[in-house]
């Protein structure tokens, strides 16, 4: 009887301490591969054209999606809203909250979700199948250093990039939940821009952004880190890709979670 | 000029187990076995792609694993590597994936110039017209044009040392007949050190000064191609038996007759 309940709660345990020890090791290697791409960077080894290239496949080339994103975002959220209010609360509190809603987790987490699928599978693609077709190690056999040449730019245009595709979406999602407010519960535009200075700090910007920050530095960092690591051919790109989804959209949740305490006090 | 000793590599399972095999400067050296034995770890373990559990790897004097970075970069540079399956850098075009063969510190200044002419250079010297081939991206060549260009990157630079991982493999009877040629036309004109793994036992022992066969993660046997034909070991002696076979069936299969 109690080695029959004993198995399944040792086997759990068990599995714990392999997640830890897993993230353990990933993130030593993302250490290190991030020690890598900085002394890449301070000894100016990092192609300015490439850090360009890259921020315009991932800034510029993401954007219509984020606007879509953001969009539907600003739409729901003041439909959504209104629903609750109506009749219990003043309608002008509406304008706060799509405002705060935005800016500090809508803006932020669903653009870099967004950017999970488009940008970070993407490069683990990229680099995975870089990796089975020996490009990694033809590379290194030119004398050249991959990190420098893939990873590095990568973080950087992400990490650049990223604060201004949250600011763009975090300006269009209030501007279309303000129209949305309008012509769902009638709330005119003075009425919502009321209630939206009304709870509004200038942290909280700094918070959004902040956010953007982190997120658009880990896309790129796990990606790449979990590109470089694929083996085991064509078959190994596409599990290597489905891990680095996983792992990067819960990174991006966790941190999400780990904000507030640090930055909302 | 490249010495293994006691080289033991084991990813799951044990792939190289105590490899012990010199190849002297100047000579043309082949190394078969069956496939899955580890010949591709061996010739990535000599610039350092793969690094052994154990042993030693030389090359040039020099050893590769303990002599830091600048050892390795040095060693490197002496030598030109060609991947199996040409292993082309995907966004850049034939110019810029011939150039990266050379060194970064060439490519700056006046020196670029000229680096773009040894970049025309190594095109001609694997038979592609440089002004056709230039400017097209690897998904735009053929698989035997991509393992020329391939191997224009490895020449480039001028190397002692040449390794080739079965530069013929994947290619027609034609393609692998005029590859065959180009290695051995490039060993001689550049003078280098050739180690050539290669599954065309009879193109090797042809080409070849001396040979090696990796089985089981050991050297089965090291010698001249005369002393592999008539080796008593019968293991060898199956793995010559069935590379003869093979050849005789390329040929009746080949419907150009060319071969
Ligand atoms: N980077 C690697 N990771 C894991 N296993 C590898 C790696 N490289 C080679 N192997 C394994 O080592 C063995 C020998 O491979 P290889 O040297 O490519 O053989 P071959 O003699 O055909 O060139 C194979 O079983 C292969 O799966
Ligand atoms: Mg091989």
């Amino acid at each position: 009887m109690n080695g029959a309940v004993a198995r399944p709660v040792t086997g759990f345990l068990g599995g714990f301490g392999r997640v830890g020890r897993l993230v353990v090791e990933h993130a030593g290697a993302m250490g290190q591969l991030l020690w890598s791409a900085a002394l890449a960077t301070v000894r100016m080894k990092v192609s300015f054209r490439e850090v360009v290239t890259q921020m315009y496949v991932m800034g510029i080339q993401s954007l219509p999606i984020v606007l879509v994103t953001a969009s539907l975002a600003g739409i729901v959220t003041s439909q959504q809203g209104g629903y609750q209010f109506q009749g219990n609360l003043p309608l002008y509190v509406l304008g706060s909250l799509v405002v705060q809603t935005m800016v500090l987790e809508m803006g932020p987490v669903l653009t870099a979700v967004v950017l999970v699928g488009r940008v970070g599978a993407r490069i683990t693609a990229e680099l995975g199948t870089m990796v089975v077709s020996e490009q990694i190690d033809a590379y290194h056999s030119c004398g050249r250093d991959p990190v420098a040449i893939l990873v590095a730019p990568r973080v950087i245009a992400g990490t650049l990039a990223m604060p201004l595709l949250v600011a763009i979406a975090d300006v269009v999602g209030i501007l279309v939940g303000m129209f949305a407010a309008k012509l769902t519960t009638g709330l005119g535009y003075e009425a919502f821009l009321y209630g939206a200075r009304l709870f509004w700090h200038s942290w909280d910007l700094l918070y959004s952004l902040t956010k953007a920050f982190a997120f658009g530095f880990a896309i790129p960092l796990i990606s790449t880190h979990m590109g470089l690591r694929t083996g085991g051919g064509a078959a190994g790109v596409g599990s290597q890709t489905t891990a680095a989804v996983m792992f990067m959209t819960l990174t991006i949740l966790v941190l999400d979670a780990m904000m507030p305490p640090l930055m909302l006090q | 000029m490249i010495h293994y000793e006691n080289v033991h590599k084991a990813f799951d399972l044990p792939v190289l187990s105590g490899v012990t095999m010199s190849v002297h400067e100047g000579e043309m050296f082949a190394l078969f076995g069956p496939s899955g034995t580890g010949k591709s770890v061996l010739l990535k373990s000599t610039i350092g792609l793969i690094r052994p559990d154990r042993g030693h790897v030389r090359v040039a004097g020099e050893s590769v694993f303990q002599g830091g970075k600048d050892t390795l970069e040095r060693i490197r540079r002496k030598a030109g590597y060609v991947f199996q399956h040409s292993a082309l850098f995907d966004s850049l075009n034939v110019h810029d994936n011939v150039l990266m063969g050379l060194p970064e510190d060439e490519l700056r200044g006046e020196r670029g110039v000229r680096a773009s002419r040894r970049v025309w250079d190594a095109l001609e010297l694997v038979n592609l017209e440089p002004t056709q081939v230039l400017g097209k991206l690897p998904a735009e060549l053929s698989g035997g044009m991509k393992k020329r260009v391939g191997i224009a990157r490895a020449i480039v630079g001028h190397p002692q040392i040449l390794l080739w991982d079965e530069p013929t493999t994947g290619l027609d009877p034609v393609n692998t007949a005029a590859v065959e040629r180009l290695i051995m036309r490039l060993s001689r004109e550049l003078e280098t050190t050739s180690l050539l793994v290669t599954h065309d036992v009879e193109g090797g022992l042809e080409m070849c000064d001396r040979v090696a066969m990796l089985d089981g993660g050991l050297v089965r046997f090291c010698g001249s191609p005369e002393e592999f034909r008539e080796s008593p070991d019968p293991v060898v002696q199956a793995f010559v038996d069935r590379a003869a076979a093979e050849a005789a069936l390329d040929l009746a299969g080949d419907p150009s007759g060319l071969a």
